[in-house]
Formats: structure tokens, sequence, C-alpha cells
């Protein structure tokens, strides 16, 4: 299984890499991540010791990238009809989506290696809070994660990239915008209750706890489990789709 | 060897497949014939296990494909009715790729290829992209790729498609000789290939199967002594 599971892994890293694809998205990812942590966030004018300039704006960035990342992994296949072949073929369902969730998820862990050169500048040149900046990437690897997931689960049940790039813009989006506090509050649960699940199921309050610091339990399981809740729908769409 | 009970697939109202039965044994040729529609890409899809039938069920060399289809798989060489080919690799990238899929060694894989490519006539085009393959080649191609692993049941959707006549000779030929042995199972709509090649043909209409025979009895049964008139009049008569 972690033989055919790296094969996969292989083929969708190589045709990344390959294609025009990966280049763009990294090329994008460092223009946009520099322009908002210099420009938009204020790198000179606050304090700037864990890179918040660089980390804040993370959420929006890779809500507009990664779907184009994930957008042709199960679109594609199934556009061109290579999904029949492939799900023919002596190999488990999971190997092949997690073969392909992990080829997504390298590629976003080479966005984020590109910026690596400006927590070295900032050792240089800056006080720096090391620990902190490592939380910071911690936090920007589980969201990529999670919205890598969500992105293969949007692939799985869309026939065309575009439409899969448009789906998964709009709910990562949504992910990382929306707190869905209105939700909450239409559950009418006692104000306790109700401050408690507004944490739980707010993506952004998880995501900047841990740039601030706070790699705490629930923070890293609610990225965790974002990631295993999509994985089992993409399966369950493969599985749908095909019957 | 393959059994097929009670096999039925519903897809909402429509009947694609219906309480078909049947048993192939090693050494059988068997064409799949219908008209459009009549639900051999459903069999064949039920038989590979991509798809899960609505009932019955299908036990390849004594499993369960629904319980044991990786094991079953195993055993399996698919090629899909068309467009199932990675266009942006090569020949060999492609070949390079299923044998890895279905874990074949590197001994193995370069053993099998060098036949394969052989039989098939592909040394020519093996380093070409297969986006700029004729639609011969890539049919070869695909066959190439369920040969790989040296199935013992191969399942053809149209193998003959796109095939000039030479071409189409020698794949015959190929694949007569690799039946002896083995289980052929193919879908077509030309009927000199059902008499070339096939020991038996199951015929669908409407999802059922009305007919069960060799080609010699299938052409027996009405008076012009041949298969496409047979085709015809069965499946007229079940409409």
């Amino acid at each position: 299984m972690t033989k055919q599971l790296a094969v996969i892994f292989k083929k969708e890293t190589l045709s990344f890499f390959e294609g025009v694809q990966a280049w763009v998205v990294l090329s994008v990812y460092i223009l946009a991540s520099m322009f908002t942590t210099f420009f938009v966030g204020g790198f000179f004018s606050i304090n700037n010791t864990g890179l918040f300039s660089f980390f804040y704006f993370q959420p929006y960035i890779m809500a507009f990238l990664i779907p184009a990342v994930t957008m042709r992994l199960w679109a594609e296949e199934r556009k061109n009809g290579t999904l029949e072949f492939l799900l023919t073929q002596p190999i488990p369902l999971s190997s092949i989506i997690i073969g392909k969730f992990l080829a997504a998820w390298f590629l976003c862990l080479c966005m984020l290696l590109l910026t690596a050169p400006l927590w070295i500048y900032m050792n240089v040149y800056f006080e720096t809070d090391n620990l902190n900046i490592f939380s910071g990437y911690l936090a920007c690897l589980l969201l990529s994660g999670s919205f890598c997931a969500v992105g293969c689960f949007i692939s799985s049940f869309c026939s065309s990239p575009a439409v899969s790039y448009l789906w998964g813009l709009i709910i990562t989006l949504f992910l990382s915008v929306h707190n869905f506090s209105g939700v909450v509050k239409a559950l009418h649960l006692p104000l306790t209750l109700e401050n408690k699940l507004s944490n739980i199921v707010n993506l952004n309050s998880h995501f900047y706890d841990i740039i601030s610091g706070q790699i705490s339990l629930d923070n890293i399981l609610f990225f965790v489990l974002l990631t295993l809740i999509s994985l089992s729908l993409n399966m369950a769409s493969i599985e749908f789709k095909k019957n | 060897m393959i059994v097929v009970k009670n096999l039925c697939k519903n897809y909402g109202t429509k009947k694609a497949v219906n309480n078909v039965n049947f048993c192939i044994s090693k050494g059988e040729i068997v064409s799949l014939l219908g008209p459009n529609g009549a639900g051999k890409t459903t069999l064949m899809r039920l038989l590979t296990g991509y798809i899960e039938p609505t009932s019955g069920e299908v036990r390849i060399f004594d499993k369960d494909i629904k319980a044991e289809r990786l094991a079953c798989l195993q055993k399996i060489g698919y090629v899909p009715e068309s467009g199932f080919l990675y266009n942006d690799m090569t020949v060999a990238e492609f070949l390079h790729y299923t044998a890895q899929i279905r874990g074949l060694t590197a001994e193995e894989f370069s053993k099998n290829l060098k036949q394969i490519v052989e039989n098939l006539e592909l040394k020519t085009v093996i380093n070409q992209k297969i986006e700029t393959l004729s639609k011969g080649f890539k049919r070869r191609t695909g066959i190439a790729a369920a040969l790989l692993h040296n199935p013992e049941i191969l399942i053809l959707d149209e193998p003959t498609e796109g095939l000039d006549p030479n071409q189409k000779f020698s794949l015959r030929n190929y694949l007569k000789n690799y039946g002896k042995d083995k289980i052929i199972i193919i879908s077509t709509h030309i009927m000199e290939e059902v008499e070339a090649m096939s020991d038996r043909v199951i015929l669908l209409n409407h999802g059922k199967l009305v007919k069960d025979t060799s080609p010699e009895e299938l052409k027996e049964l009405f008076p012009e002594h041949n298969i496409e008139t047979a085709f015809y009049k069965i499946t007229s008569e079940a409409e």
C-alpha cells in the first residue's frame, strides 16, 4: 500500500512540476506573500518579532492559491476518463486519495520553504522570536493541509478543473473569512456553550491562536479533523459518483 | 473461472443489467454482444468491480469481487472503451506507471514489456507522447498496459476500434493465442471479429442475457446462417 501510495505521490508531484502549474502557484504565492508582508502588513511599523505581518494574510492567500493546486487532481481524471483506469487497478482507493493529497500538500510545503529567506533575514537584522515564527509556520502547514484536503474533496465531484477551482475558492474563502457566529447563534444554545462552539468552529481563531504561540491540542485537532473529514468525504464522493 | 450469479445493476428505475447468470472457464474467449445500451459496458464494469451491483454476485477464481476486490483485480487486465490514457505521458512512461501501480518488479516489467511491445508492434512509438498517437496506437497502448502483469482474465471493450485491417488481423491472432489458457471477454459490434476469435457469444439486450451460445450455433439459429441476421432477429424479437 505504501509503495503504491508513493507511486501516486510521485506521479502527481511530477505532473505539477513538469507543467506550469507548480511554477505559477509558487511565483504568485511568493509575490502575494511578500507584497502583503511588506506593503499591507506594515512589516517595519509593527512589533514584528514573530513575523506577524507575514502570517496574518496566509489564510487569504492560501484560500486563493490552494484550490489552484488541487483543482485538477480528481477533476482531470474524471474529464479525461483516466479515473476508470485508475480505479480498476489493484490499489486501494485510500492510497490514491492520500497520495494525491500528499502531493498537493508537498507543493504547499515548497511554497512555505520559499519564504525561509525571510526568516533568515529577520534573524540577521532584527530581534526575533524564533519559537513564535516556528508556530506560525506550523499553523500555515496545518492550514494548507486542511485546504488541500478540502480542495481534493471538491475536485472529486467536479468534472472540470475550472469548476473545481471556483468551488474550492468559494469554500476555502468562506472558511477563511466566516466565523460562523451567526450559524451558532441560530442554534439558540446557552451563552457559555454558544461561545465555546463559536470558538471551536472558527478556523481563523484557531489559526491566529497558533501563530501567536498557543500550540494547544484543540487548535491542532481542529485542522487535523478538518483534513480527515474532507479526505473521508473525498472517498465517499468517489464511491458515490462511480455508482 | 468467472461466475456471475443473479447479477443486477439499476440506475434509478433503469435496469442496466437484469438478473444475468453465466460462468466462464479458462481457455474461453467470449464475445459480449448487444445493441447500444444493452448493458455490455455496465457488465464489464461489474466484472472489474469498478461499480457495485445492486444485487447478485461476481466471483473471480472463487473470490467475491465485492469482498476481495484488490485480490481479484490482480488477476484482471481491463481496457475500457476509450480515453483512459494519460495524454501527457509517453507510452513507456504510461506502461512504467501501470507496472508500478500493479507492484511489478523491475525485472518482471522489463521482461514483459519487451515481449508486449514486440507483439503489439509498439516499438516505433515507445517514446512518443500518447496525445500524439493515432487511435490505433492508443488502443494498443491500452491493451499493452492491461497485459503487463500477464493477467488470467483479460476484459476488452471494443479492442479493435480504430485499428486498420492489418492491425486488426495481428491483434486478433495475438489475442487468440493468448486466450488459449486464459479467459478473454471482448465487447464488440464487429461480427467478423466474433466469428474469427470467439469460442462463445453472450448476447445482451435491455440488460438481460438473451443468448449464451457458440458463434456456430448462433449462426444456425436462422435460415440466413449468419451472425448479423441472428443478432438483428434476436435483439428485435426481445424488444
